[in-house]
């Protein structure tokens, strides 16, 4: 990838709505605005998504109990993550552990496709 | 002005089912590597000034969702404090009344954020989002979800809850339906909370009912006096969440009964709030770390519960005196009534501007049942049209294009659709908060400046299918009326004093000014009253013209002179009240000049400074530069006539004298007359009225002030004349000034900065 192909693949996910995996498990989902080198997001109208708390498995892990008593206890339980709206958010690059897009299945088609005529992504 | 649009954040972030995330971070990073220092990838719409206002993230100052290095991730989040504990009833009580604080918090504009939401109470019963009121309790999401044990907590607690979450919804709709500035009168974000709205009132009261039943029942398990303390509190939430839901009904069932009730609790609630026990563990700002928040973290805000009583009292009180301006008396006692509400010391809370600038007009009606038309046409039959044809023409009535009366009913609808919402915005901005109206008024100006040419227009086309007979002056010129622009010209001249006495008020001048602000203020009158003059010499020939039909006893020709009349004491009124302040404006002006000419008139900028007098001319005159008429004062005419050059210490020293005794006539006069026009029907209005004559006396006060500043100077001018050997260039003169600031005791009205002068050599003395 060179520097032209570098800022044609990050052009094409101006706009986007990504995922981007902070250093404390939290996950801010929004659209893509801007980066730089030290790859820096600025993502806009981003959700803030955070684990659940320990006590709300806890708490989720009774009620399952006392719902499938009667039946064998299930292994697993769903707890949802917990969501907010936060707006417009700079992630500094050294906090990023993770960054996904969110795309289609169609979409996912046209970028494969893509990738393999141009060569990049 | 228009109301604000309610902009509001996503509440709910919307995905497709198919939508499949990709891991891109090693494609980004390379990428993001390949970028040189400082280039930038972005969205070409997304401009680096929005950036600055990104929240950086793993920011502590910025993040709210930032955990600190130390935090335990269950304890940053959630706070070890058990909601559905049992509670003392002092403790119940206590946090009443912190939940009261900050409500009030609230409503004096700080945020739910660092107030209300605080409460782990309410963000158990708010979040999430509750679909029944039955889902808004604290045991939510636990196994035994609708136990109501203990009930001091269950029942009790949480009825008061709701019941104040209810009130908070009818102020927030009602503040956010209006005109206001949001973050500085108020915030309006909630937060992607709901504070129960799709609710009806019916439930809050029945659980209200229930708690006190309840707590009525529990002779034996808790003690008198705090149960008092309790029912108390309960039975004054229930009086102001009615209070609250009336609203704008007020209109229709003129009641005030329960904010008279809410008062009448208010010392009680101050002496039985020794009882409660604070349980300051039951709020936390952790609470931010869950809110939907595009704000950086903020500290909560803790008010004293003295403020909080004090701000409510006020708040019921002038929900209360509201009662007093809903009956219709013609737009000229409306106004003073609404300019007196509003101009209460400390301003009445947002949301009873809020209220108010509903009252004023909604659904194009004044007061609930005056349409707008009406409304400024009684304005223009009060002062410049009295009888006129003018106002009759009805396109309903005349359906003959030719007609004359259905083209000026024609021109007359154009002129209403034109002039109706500035006309009304002139109340409403009365409602926004003092710095704010100063400054609206400033922009109304120029709207104000093109409407008086566009009525230009319009009254010469009026002119000319209304037949208006002219009028010949003494050196035979022939002149007209002019009616609409008249009054556009007259409304304007009202705003140009509005913007000079604010000025005064909010301390926008420094010392060294207020000479040339208090002649600019005597300038505006004097032109202001030669304007009055000529509107009253077309009412006076129209009432001429009438007497050869009185003569006649026709009864039309006896209304009209009735309403002609009325239209002349309405300008007499105008006119003394304008008399009063030009007099004491030029006494004002001619005591500046001869503290400025001897030097000790304080300054606020220092001999270094950049500021001259020059430019602090032009600094004033900005808002009324683009303004065509009147006409602007050329710098140095200003100069000359502000300065009052040539004249001498004496001559300035009569002026000024001669002036005040003229103003104090004047303001008597006022005082005399009254608030109101007597010859609208009046309805009792006690406390307006109160308020009105406080001010005219808090005026007068200042005048005598004035007198006695002239004489100190009068004899602080003679000593220097007798003493020999002074300096000519020194401070010559061995006086001290201070000008009182607004809002001190010694400022007697905070139009007037009126100087207190004193004797230095007495001063050192003693």
């Amino acid at each position: 990838m060179d520097a032209n192909q570098a800022v044609q693949f990050l052009e094409s996910l101006i706009g986007q709505t990504i995922r981007v995996h902070a250093t404390d498990t939290r996950i801010f989902v929004g659209t893509f605005k801007c980066t730089d080198a030290a790859r820096n997001i600025i993502l806009g109208n981003t959700f803030e998504y955070r684990p659940p708390t320990p006590s709300a498995v806890r708490d989720a892990a009774a009620s399952a109990d006392t719902e499938t008593s009667a039946e064998q206890a299930s292994p697993n339980i769903k707890v949802n993550m917990t969501s907010r709206f936060i707006g417009l958010v700079v992630v500094p690059g050294r906090h990023i552990t993770q960054i996904e897009l969110e795309e289609t299945p169609q979409q996912n088609r046209v970028r494969d496709a893509l990738r393999k005529t141009k060569g990049f992504v | 002005m228009f109301p604000n649009s309610g902009a509001s954040a996503p509440t709910m972030r919307v995905t497709s089912q198919s939508v499949v995330p990709r891991d891109i971070t090693d494609e980004f990073t390379e990428a993001a590597s390949k970028l040189s220092t400082g280039q930038l990838v972005k969205d070409e719409y997304f401009t680096l000034f929005e950036a600055v206002g990104a929240l950086e993230i793993m920011d502590s100052k910025m993040d709210s969702g930032f955990l600190g290095p130390n935090e335990n991730h269950a304890q940053a989040l959630e706070d070890d404090y058990d909601i559905t504990r049992e509670l003392a009833p002092e403790e119940v009580v206590g946090i009443m009344d912190g939940l009261l604080c900050h409500e009030m918090a609230w409503h004096m504009g700080h945020p739910l954020s660092q107030t209300l939401f605080t409460s782990l109470y309410l963000d158990r019963l708010l979040w999430p989002v509750p679909n029944t009121l039955d889902e808004a309790r604290f045991t939510r999401g636990s196994a035994d979800g609708r136990n109501e044990e203990p009930a001091l907590v269950n029942l009790v607690l949480r009825a008061y809850c709701m019941a104040l979450v209810k009130c908070c919804d009818y102020v927030h709709a009602r503040v956010a339906a209006e005109y206001y500035y949001e973050e500085e009168d108020f915030v309006t974000q909630l937060y992607n909370r709901n504070l129960l709205s799709p609710f009806d009132l019916d439930p809050f009261l029945d659980l209200l009912d229930r708690a006190a039943a309840w707590i009525e029942e529990q002779q034996d398990g808790i003690n008198e006096e705090v149960r008092a303390a309790i029912k108390l509190r309960i039975e004054f939430r229930r009086d102001l969440l009615l209070g609250l839901y009336q609203d704008i009904d007020v209109i229709q069932n003129r009641s005030s009964d329960n904010f008279r009730a809410c008062l009448s609790r208010l010392s009680d609630l101050a002496q039985s709030a020794s009882i409660g026990k604070p349980v300051p563990e039951s709020f936390s700002w952790k609470v931010q770390r869950r809110l939907a928040s595009t704000v950086p973290p903020r500290p909560m805000v803790n008010i004293s519960q003295d403020d909080a009583l004090a701000h409510l009292k006020r708040l019921c009180q002038d929900g209360i005196d509201l009662q007093e301006i809903l009956d219709y008396r013609g737009p000229h006692n409306f106004k003073v009534a609404v300019w007196t509400m509003l101009s209460r010391k400390p301003q009445p809370s947002v949301y009873i501007r809020s209220l108010l600038q509903t009252l004023i007009v909604n659904n194009a009606l004044v007061l609930g049942v005056v349409p707008v038309r009406d409304f400024l046409y009684d304005e223009l039959a009060e002062l410049v049209l009295p009888t006129s044809i003018l106002l009759q023409a009805n396109t309903d009535q005349t359906e003959m294009p030719s007609n004359p009366r259905f083209q000026i009913a024609q021109h007359m609808d154009g002129f209403v659709k034109r002039f109706s919402q500035p006309f009304v915005d002139t109340f409403r901005s009365a409602c926004l908060n003092r710095c704010r109206i100063r400054r609206t008024v400033c922009h109304t100006l120029v709207d104000w400046d093109n409407l008086q040419m566009e009525a230009e227009d319009l009254d010469e086309q009026l002119r000319t299918l209304s037949d208006e007979p002219p009028l010949i002056l003494s050196n035979g010129d022939s002149t007209y009326s002019y009616p609409f622009s008249s009054w556009a010209y007259h409304q304007k001249l009202n705003q140009f004093r509005l913007i000079l006495q604010l000025g005064f008020e909010l301390s926008i001048y420094s010392p060294e000014e207020l000479p040339g602000m208090y002649w600019y203020l005597s300038h505006i009158c004097s032109t202001h009253l030669g304007h009055l003059d000529r509107i009253r010499t077309f009412t006076v020939a129209t009432a001429k013209r009438n007497l050869t039909a009185l003569a006649g006893k026709k009864r039309d020709a006896v209304e009209r002179h009735a309403v002609l009349q009325k239209s002349l004491r309405l300008l007499e009124r105008l006119s003394t009240q304008v008399v009063a302040v030009d007099a004491f404006a030029i006494s004002l002006h001619a005591l500046y000049v001869l503290l400025d000419r001897h030097h000790i008139l304080p300054t606020a900028s220092s001999p270094q400074a950049y500021s001259s007098e020059r430019l602090r001319y032009e600094l004033r005159m900005k808002p009324f530069l683009p303004i065509t008429l009147p006409e602007l004062v050329p710098y140095d005419d200003y100069r000359r006539e502000a300065l009052l050059e040539g004249d001498s210490d004496g001559a300035v020293l009569e002026r000024a004298t001669k002036a005040i005794t003229e103003a104090r006539k004047a303001w008597e006069t006022t005082l005399a007359n009254g608030a109101f026009s007597p010859d609208q029907p009046t309805p009792t209005t006690p406390a307006i009225e109160e308020d009105w004559k406080k001010d005219v006396k808090d005026t007068m006060r200042a005048c005598i002030g004035t007198s006695l500043a002239i004489e100190s100077l009068k004899k602080g001018l003679a000593m220097r004349n007798t003493s020999k050997g002074s300096s000519p260039d020194g401070p010559s003169v061995d006086l001290r000034v201070d000008i009182p600031e607004v809002g001190s005791k010694a400022r007697f009205h905070d139009w007037w900065a009126v100087p207190q002068i004193s004797h230095n050599t007495l001063r050192s003395k003693t």
